[in-house]
């Protein structure tokens, strides 16, 4: 009964904002309040760590505690907040198509179909979350190239360091998830700080986005440094 | 000789050959130690692999050797491995072996060395050891690289209940390592400083995904761990079997094992290996193959399945007659002909199973779902079987299935087909009975046949023939045809003797004639009526047996009988028949039903015997009797119910029982003491008899209170309990009184009615009508003077100067109201001036108000009320003592003031009549007619609204009305 609400909140979320259908809402506030709620509801570990803890049996005193987000992997809150808004958008769509990425290797070493639906839900999510950053992305001035709707299909995504232990693996595994539900509040918080701010400062400055030349070398730059450790940017 | 010449000198050199050969072996020892030793390992497997050659033999020399090889861990002298290895040993040949540790290869230094010997019978003076090989060191942990901590092995696949050794190597000193299974702290034994070792016994299975193994420095963030995938035993082939169907394939079958229950399913294997022929094929599917019989006539087959996985191998065997396995196809072309009312013929085919196979075919015949007749029959090719003793106009189904006749597998599937059979003539009469009345001369005979039951019918049946024969006059014969489904049909015939034949018809044909007989005799004699109790099983009737020639009896009766269609039942019964039990499921409890036993003669004609009657089961009365008391003296009461219907209760009445309250302590003779439902306490009087519907109480006080309440009663109860109804016996000396006080009562009754007769003549006498002044005789003087100006007047034209008038003050009218009605009020109206302006003489009537209640009281006479003092007041008298006072002052007074010729009549009005004995209250002189006279309105006041305080006086115009 949960994992139909969930279900239900889910598509209920991701087709309130229609880009996946081809076309984008055009009004800034709703888009806004949508991609809150969306990175709201997907940092609930429920979503996936949790269950993820509990089918690999992490779910161990002593050995719980080891599944924290290793610094780095995921970009900090400060360092989403120092971004523009959109250079955050590019970050937080790259970061997003790794994610799905790495889900997709994480979907071997779960058993049940159950649990394995939870995590086609989550991937589902994801997608839309980034068509819904695409459409944000669009209605900044000075839009950006990258944040490009996610394909249907699963896409070409740089292969992680294959670990051989699955130990390490599945511990990685865990720490990269938990990681992966703190990104996602950061980011509902960035996104709330939007809202907050209308007057849309200097730091979240839209305008910035006009002075392509001299901002796109300083984005590159800040971009390469934020990429989470060994991943390219696309 | 030359033969022989050469002969010899091969053998010569032969012998030299053979001479040089030993000579070198014995001469120097032959060095057939193994060389180039080189191990390898597997840390999956935890295996060392060993690789080695043997240099020094001869070319195509082949020698039968031992290889002794020793293992040891950590350090050279702790060998915890020896084994001795035999083979044939080639020059320059690799030899391999390996050697799986029980403790992971990461977790310490393992070093190997070997030595040979020949082990060949040949040359028996070889055996001996070479010397050892130098010590080969294994040593993994110097390429684990700078991790401070790993745990091995990594990833293992065990079954569960495998013993699995962990270590873990440390590389630091200080730190303290601690390792958990699942979360619970693991004890090992220190292997050197650095490396600590876990012997796990009995793994059990606890997830697909693994059991999570991992150690922890004590210091630092440092966790490393294994995942031990622990499969479920890998279970061998179940139920394997092989079977033909064609003598071409044989097809394989068995139950797999259940999954080995891990995320990574271990791939499994099944191949199937004939040893007769030497065949083996890898099985595609994990529960069945395909095998091609060989074309050589192969009869006997050995086969041996293996399962194999990553950790265990299974096989299961199998030996078998390929002909002994046959398994038949369906059989096909399979028909249902020549179906007839009773037989019908089924015809198949079979695939052929070899030249000389015969079948056994199975044939089975389902009649209303169940199996009615079951055949075997042997067959080559085509199979025909009949089916015989088959009903007419039936459906059934027919299948068939076939088995090898000689060495009986397995049967085939079954082949079904349906049919019909036709139908027949139906076999049995229908069973008819009758029901007649007489209406106007005629006799009404209702006959009633039962339906046939399909077995009787033999098809659908169409109509029915009913064949009247009157007896009188056998030649006068009337068909009826009645279309089915009817079950029944009314004739009305005269009084003549009839014999009724019924036939039931189908498609096909007709039934045997069932035949009744009516007489022109009712014969009806009255038969007394029986009752019987019932049972749940129904009733049980018996009847006398009847002397003469009696062909059977019927019983009858009536499922429902309150209702008018009280559908009829009947039960045919043999000539010997005296009992029998009636049962229905109609039958309800607390219904009365009544059972008439008829004989039938053997003309046919039914005559009733005895009349029986009875319940099913008997209820407690559904109502009490209406019960009437009558004859109530001081000592007894009568009590009847004669309306109350005994027969309409659920049971039969037995009796009734009263119940009688009284204040006495004690129960009058005839009665015996009781305790009703609410625990009160009564006397109860028991009538046994439940014809008797009176019942007189008797032995009762006088003038006594007592309650009674009736209820019938059956064998199961008495009926519900009621209300109980009050009765006073009255006084003893209460009827003298009643002698005494009827006639007086009867004496005023007399002398009212004579008042009443003679009331005319009383009002003659008391109060004469009113004249009517239009009636008067003034009109008629007036007239005769001729004066046109004399007429009489309008109120318009009589405007009174002066008006007299009576005060009647607030209390004084209240005075009215509250004393004695009997004394009625007038007013008078009196003129005060002599002169007017009016059109001459006149006399005016006038009553300005009337008090409705004053009038309705009981008065009998009216009383003038004089004018006072007070012109401008109305005034009522209180009392008639005043009346005289009041004629004595003013109203004479006024009289004499009136002038001749002016004179104006002042008139009373009469409200009622008066009394008799107020007739001295009428004015002494009584007005007399004047020239003009005027009677006005009177005008009533309801008591409500006579209420004013005063009445004032209403001016000329409002008089009018």
């Amino acid at each position: 009964m949960l994992a139909l609400c969930d279900l239900g909140l889910v598509l209920g979320l991701l087709f309130l904002s229609t880009p996946a259908m081809g076309s984008c809402l055009d009004n800034y506030q709703e888009l806004l309040g949508q991609l809150q709620k969306q990175a709201d509801f997907m940092q609930h570990t429920s979503m996936l760590l949790d269950p993820y803890i509990s089918i690999q049996g992490l779910d161990k005193d002593g050995l719980k505690e080891h599944c924290r987000e290793r610094p780095g992997v995921f970009p900090s809150k400060d360092a989403l907040q120092r971004l523009s808004r959109q250079e955050f958008l590019q970050i937080l769509n790259t970061t997003l198509g790794h994610v799905l990425h790495r889900l997709r290797t994480l979907q071997k070493d779960i058993p049940k179909a159950q649990d394995l639906e939870k995590l086609n839900i989550a991937k589902l999510n994801i997608r839309g979350f980034k068509n819904n950053i695409h459409c944000m992305a669009q209605l900044l001035p000075g839009s950006l190239e990258k944040t490009e709707p996610t394909p249907t299909g699963p896409g070409a995504s740089p292969s992680p360091t294959p670990i051989s232990d699955a130990f390490q693996r599945r511990l990685e595994g865990c720490r990269f998830l938990h990681g992966y539900h703190r990104f996602m509040h950061s980011v509902g918080q960035v996104f709330r700080e939007w809202g907050q701010s209308p007057s849309r400062s200097r730091r979240h400055s839209p305008r910035r986005g006009l002075r392509k030349g001299t901002h796109r070398t300083h984005l590159s730059s800040r971009n390469k440094r934020l990429m989470p450790r060994g991943w390219l940017p696309r | 000789m030359a033969l022989f010449s050469a002969f010899q000198t091969t053998f010569l050199l032969a012998l030299l050959s053979l001479k040089t050969y030993q000579s070198e072996v014995l001469s120097e020892p032959l060095s057939l130690a193994p060389e180039s030793l080189e191990v390898s390992i597997d840390s999956a497997r935890q295996c060392l692999h060993l690789k080695w050659s043997v240099h020094n033999l001869a070319y195509h020399q082949e020698l039968k050797m031992v290889f002794q090889i020793e293992i040891s861990r950590i350090k050279t002298s702790n060998v915890i491995w020896v084994e001795n290895y035999s083979t044939t040993v080639k020059r320059n040949q690799v030899l391999r072996w390996s050697w799986e540790s029980k403790l992971p290869l990461e977790c310490a230094k393992h070093s190997v060395r070997m030595r040979g010997a020949v082990d060949d019978a040949q040359v028996p003076e070889l055996r001996f050891w070479s010397n050892w090989t130098s010590w080969e060191e294994v040593d993994v942990q110097s390429s684990l690289g700078h991790d401070p901590l790993f745990v091995f092995p990594k990833d293992k696949l065990v079954e569960e209940g495998s013993n699995v050794t962990i270590c873990y190597v440390s590389r630091s000193h200080q730190n303290n390592i601690s390792c958990y299974l699942e979360g619970v702290r693991m004890h090992g034994e220190q292997l050197d400083p650095n490396v600590c070792v876990f012997h796990l016994k009995n793994v059990p299975f606890i997830r697909e995904t693994g059991t999570n193994i991992y150690c922890k420095a004590d210091q630092g963030d440092v966790i490393k761990g294994i995942v031990l995938f622990v499969s479920k035993v890998f279970e061998e082939p179940k139920d394997f079997s092989c079977e033909t169907r064609d003598l071409k394939t044989l097809n394989c079958t068995w139950a797999p094992g259940s999954d080995a229950g891990l995320l990574t399913q271990l791939s499994q294997s099944y191949t199937l290996f004939e040893s007769f022929s030497g065949k083996k094929t890898l099985c595609k599917y994990k529960s069945w193959c395909n095998w091609q019989v060989s074309p050589d006539s192969q009869e006997m087959y050995n086969f041996t399945l293996t399962a194999e996985n990553y950790l265990r191998k299974r096989s299961v065997h199998l030996l078998f007659n390929l002909t002994h396995r046959v398994h038949p196809m369906a059989p096909f072309n399979v028909f249902v002909k020549n179906v007839s009312a009773t037989n019908a013929t089924m015809t198949w085919k079979v695939h052929s199973i070899g030249n000389y196979s015969t079948l056994l075919c199975q044939i089975e015949l389902y009649g209303e779902g169940k199996v009615i007749q079951k055949q075997n029959v042997s067959v080559k090719v085509n199979g025909k079987h009949l089916m015989k003793k088959l009903e007419p106009s039936t459906e059934y189904a027919a299948q068939v299935r076939c088995a090898n006749a000689n060495h009986f597998w397995k049967w085939s599937e079954w082949t079904r087909r349906n049919f019909t059979t036709a139908e027949a003539a139906p076999s049995e009469a229908p069973d008819v009975w009758r029901n007649v009345k007489s209406v106007q001369g005629h006799c009404v005979v209702t006959l009633f046949w039962k339906p046939l039951s399909k077995l009787q019918a033999n098809g659908k049946i169409l109509f029915y023939n009913v064949v009247l024969e009157n007896l009188d006059r056998p030649s006068t014969l009337k068909l009826l045809s009645i279309p089915a489904p009817a079950n029944g049909t009314e004739l009305t015939l005269d009084r003549c003797s009839y014999q009724i034949h019924v036939t039931a018809n189908n498609s096909v044909g007709t039934s045997p004639a069932s035949v009744i007989a009516v007489s022109g005799d009712p014969g009806n004699k009255e038969v007394e009526e029986e009752r019987v109790k019932g049972t749940e099983d129904g009733f049980c009737l018996s009847w006398k047996p009847q002397p003469g020639d009696v062909t059977g009896y019927v019983v009858e009766w009536c499922e429902r009988p309150g209702d008018p269609l009280c559908d009829l039942q009947w039960k045919n019964l043999g000539p010997n028949t005296t009992s029998t039990v009636v049962s229905s499921d109609a039958f309800r409890p607390g219904v009365r039903y009544n059972f008439r036993i008829y004989g039938i003669s053997t003309e046919r004609i039914p005559y009733l015997l005895e009349k029986k009657t009875g319940y099913s089961q008997e209820l407690v009365p559904s109502d009490n009797p209406q019960v009437l008391m009558s004859n109530l003296t001081s000592y007894s009461f009568t009590l009847s119910w004669k309306d109350y219907a005994a027969e309409s209760q659920p049971g039969f009445v037995q009796g009734y029982s009263l119940y009688l309250k009284s204040k006495a302590a004690r129960c009058l003779p005839g009665s015996e003491k009781a305790v009703l439902s609410d625990d009160s306490i009564c006397c109860k009087y028991k009538i046994d008899n439940p014809k008797q519907k009176t019942f007189v109480v008797e032995n009762l006080q006088p003038a006594s209170f007592y309650e009674f309440f009736l209820t019938p009663y059956t064998s199961v109860g008495e009926g519900p309990q009621g209300a109980f109804t009050k009765v006073t016996t009255p006084d003893e000396y209460s009827h003298i009184l009643i002698r005494i006080i009827l006639p007086m009562i009867f004496s005023i009754l007399l002398i009212m009615i004579l008042c009443y007769l003679k009331s005319q003549w009383m009002k003659e006498k008391c109060y004469p009508d009113i004249p009517d002044p239009y009636k008067s005789s003034v009109l008629s003087l007036i007239k005769s003077k001729e004066n046109p100006r004399l007429t009489i007047m309008n109120v318009k034209d009589c405007i009174p100067d002066a008006i007299e008038v009576i005060n009647k003050q607030e209390g004084t009218r209240k005075s009215l109201t509250e004393t004695e009605p009997t004394k009625p009020t007038y007013l008078y109206l009196l003129p005060t001036e002599k002169s007017h302006s009016g059109p001459g003489p006149c006399i005016c009537f006038e009553n300005f108000t009337y008090n409705q209640a004053a009038s309705d009281s009981v008065s009998c006479g009216h009383v003038p009320v004089t004018p006072k003092a007070q012109p401008s007041q109305l005034g009522l008298l209180t009392s008639s003592e005043n009346v005289p006072k009041a004629l004595g002052k003013n109203y004479v007074n006024s009289l004499g003031e009136i002038p001749a010729g002016e004179t104006n009549l002042n008139y009373v009005s009469q409200l009622a009549s008066p009394m008799c004995g107020d007739k001295s209250s009428l004015p002494t002189n009584p007005p007399e007619p004047a020239l003009c006279s005027e009677y006005k309105t009177q005008m009533a006041i309801p008591m409500g609204l006579a209420s004013p305080p005063s009445i004032t006086l209403l001016d000329e115009g409002e008089h009018d009305h």
